[in-house]
């Protein structure tokens, strides 16, 4: 009879002891909130159609980082030794950012930027987005590296984001990513508006050119002549705009469509996955819950609204310079943003409000892919500069 | 042809002779001698317990550099005083890392005790010098030195050289507080003015650089070539027309009547009929002429 008693105590206190290890043992408040902005993503995501190839792996992983376990068991994201940390390595050596690059390369037709290279100039004035937040950024008191970190996200490019952020600010990376990506999913609803409050009529129906048709030749040499002089004024840029246009030049170069098709494919979508899962498992409660993480998403919509405010008027600017007839429709300004193809899609969108026929998606996209480098040459700046 | 094969293998050899030697000569040419404390009263003690004066390499590369097969001295008639023994993992200094050497005069105790000494009544000379004896890496020469203090470059592989606050054998010689690029460029830019300047003075600069080549590309690559440098033969008077560029608008209209005619021959196909030929082979074994009886003679 005692022996029986002596076993339920056993056996009791190892139920104890299990239930200690449980996450419902240890699971806080902060977790409960993060796991609640974790389905709110996936929500998003297969509800709304916002972004769901970002939104549900940083979703999941959210839901992943925020599982309450007992430390020293080699589960967390930051525990040495851990599977989710050694898959976080490819985010904080900055590895899968280039990768991804190489893919966006091996999908974008850079011709609508060929065909009309005057587009660029609105992709650089679009950057103007990211040195406002930075400058707003140092008015509260963030450290300049911080600053540089949280000021990318007005370049609207989250491999960017991630890789600028890994190198300046790690411990910011969590809250950065997810607001650049959260933004770029909100482009839809950030950008109308101020593109109405800064055009009139006349300027939406302005009609432009149609896109030359563009050479191989060309094609071809641009991802070399582009990757060439871009890092040769900024080589910190190189990972990731050496990548773009190594990527594209696979594309263009018609010898190499396997090699395009897996970067354009298999890879992208494997790093994808991986920088998904890992980005949304680092923001645990206890790391990201914190008013720094307030103050990047409220910098990061203002990096977005500068940004379209930046491309729009750049674009008024330039048509007061421009003759009768090549003048550009303003509605592409926004689309400098490099939220490939989003905003060119805003674009579109918009345009076609005013005027069922006038379609702008061709001409924007050159803006848009133009953001993408110009973006990556800002980030190479503040690298350059702050770390 | 076998001339050209040639003369073509002889220039790969060459630059590949000349390129490995230019990558190990980096390699090496990337250490500096960093620190040396002469006087050593109560300063660092080697692992058997003794104090001596003491030589730091620095390697200055983002890459491992291996010290053995080089050579040290004191003395600047006798370059290949002390040779580095080679294939010791002590002597592969790792990126950004320190090597010691103690000027003992007892270079039995290890790879790092020297065979020569520091003089401490008197100036002194330390050189480190490639593996052919002749090249010199990097030398100093040292006044009159103070007891346990190091005489050093102020940062690790700088060119300032003077008398350092601690010494700081395989260690740091800055050891003052660092600041970091960005507070540096903020002392300057407390508003973010200058960097929104400066940066998109480069972000435009690039675009507009890459417009300017792209605006030109086409007018670069179509020039003939052969017409401008090649022989001026008569010139003939036929005119080929000018050729007409296509909008995209054109293109697509193009493409699109292609693809409605194609899939309208795709509509029309499924009606065919198609009559299939089957082959039929002969073997002996379905042969009429084995099933019939033979008439007998």
């Amino acid at each position: 009879m005692e022996h029986s008693g002596s076993f339920l105590t056993f056996v009791g206190e190892h139920l104890q002891q299990f239930f200690s290890y449980t996450a419902f043992a240890n699971v806080t408040s902060g977790h409960l909130i993060m796991i609640a902005i974790g389905l709110v993503f996936i929500y998003l995501a297969i509800a709304k159609e916002y972004e769901p190839m970002l939104l549900i792996p940083i979703g999941f992983g959210i839901l992943v980082g925020n599982i309450a376990f007992t430390p020293g068991l080699k589960l967390g994201i930051y525990e040495t030794g851990s599977v989710m940390n050694y898959l976080y390595f490819g985010v904080l050596q900055g590895v899968y950012p280039p990768l991804i690059f190489l893919g966006i390369g091996a999908m974008t037709d850079f011709s609508a930027l060929i065909s009309n290279p005057k587009l660029m100039l609105i992709g650089a004035a679009a950057q103007f987005g990211i040195f406002g937040a930075y400058a707003i950024a140092l008015l509260l008191g963030f450290s300049p590296s911080e600053a540089g970190a949280i000021a990318i996200i007005g370049g609207a490019d989250g491999p960017t984001a991630i890789f600028l952020s890994s190198k300046l600010a790690p411990d910011l990376m969590g809250a950065i990513a997810i607001s650049a990506y959260s933004y770029m999913a909100l482009v839809p609803v950030i950008q109308p508006p101020i593109m109405r409050l800064l055009t009139n009529k006349k300027e939406r129906l302005i009609r432009m050119k149609p896109p030359r048709s563009v050479s191989k030749t060309e094609k071809i040499l641009f991802p070399i002549i582009g990757m060439l002089l871009t890092t040769f004024i900024v080589p910190s840029g190189l990972p990731l705009l050496g990548m773009l246009f190594f990527g594209n030049l696979l594309k263009e170069s018609g010898v190499t469509k396997r090699l395009a098709d897996t970067a354009k494919g298999a890879l992208i979508d494997i790093v994808t996955i991986l920088i998904g899962l890992t980005v949304g498992a680092s923001t645990q409660a206890t790391t990201f819950l914190t008013a720094k993480s307030v103050g990047i998403f409220a910098l990061g919509a203002a990096s977005f609204v500068i940004a379209t405010t930046a491309g729009v008027l750049f674009v008024k600017f330039f048509n007061l310079l421009l003759k009768e007839g090549n003048k550009i429709n303003p509605l592409i300004g926004n689309s400098g943003v490099s939220a490939v193809p989003d905003s060119a899609r805003v674009s579109q969108v918009v345009g076609l409000e005013y005027d069922k026929t006038n379609h702008l998606l061709m001409h924007a996209m050159g803006p848009n892919v133009a953001g993408v480098i110009g973006s990556a040459v800002a980030a190479g700046i503040l690298l350059g500069f702050l770390s | 042809m076998k001339n050209t094969r040639r003369i073509a293998g002889i220039f790969l050899t060459l630059l590949m002779v000349v390129t490995a030697g230019r990558c190990f000569a980096q390699s090496s040419l990337d250490l500096r001698i960093n620190e040396v404390l002469v006087i050593n009263d109560s300063n660092y003690v080697d692992s058997y317990g003794k104090r001596s004066g003491w030589i730091e390499i620095f390697n200055t590369a983002y890459n491992s550099v291996d010290i053995g097969g080089l050579y040290l001295t004191n003395d600047p008639a006798n370059p290949t005083k002390y040779w580095i023994p080679k294939g010791d993992p002590v002597t592969r200094i790792a990126p950004r890392n320190y090597i010691l050497f103690f000027a003992d005069g007892l270079p039995t105790r290890g790879i790092q005790h020297l065979n020569f000494t520091l003089k401490e009544d008197t100036t002194n000379y330390v050189a480190l010098y490639e593996v052919n004896g002749r090249t010199l890496i990097d030398a100093v020469k040292l006044d009159r030195q103070n007891p346990d203090v190091s005489f050093g470059r102020l940062e690790d592989g700088g060119t300032e050289w003077g008398f350092l606050e601690k010494t700081t054998p395989s260690a740091n010689n800055f050891t003052g507080v660092i600041v970091s690029p960005g507070e540096k460029f903020k002392v300057m830019d407390p508003y973010g003015v200058g960097m929104a300047v400066i940066a998109m003075s480069v972000v435009f600069s690039a675009l507009v650089l890459l417009y300017v080549v792209f605006k030109n590309t086409k007018k670069i690559y179509s020039i003939n070539l052969k017409k401008l440098f090649g022989k001026r033969e008569k010139e003939t008077v036929v005119q080929k027309p000018a050729e007409e560029e296509i909008s995209g608008e054109v293109n697509a209209a193009i493409a699109l009547a292609l693809h409605m005619y194609v899939n309208a021959l795709h509509d029309h196909e499924e009606t065919v009929l198609t009559i299939k030929k089957v082959a039929r082979t002969y073997s002996p074994w379905s042969s009429k002429i084995y099933g019939l009886r033979n008439i007998p003679r």
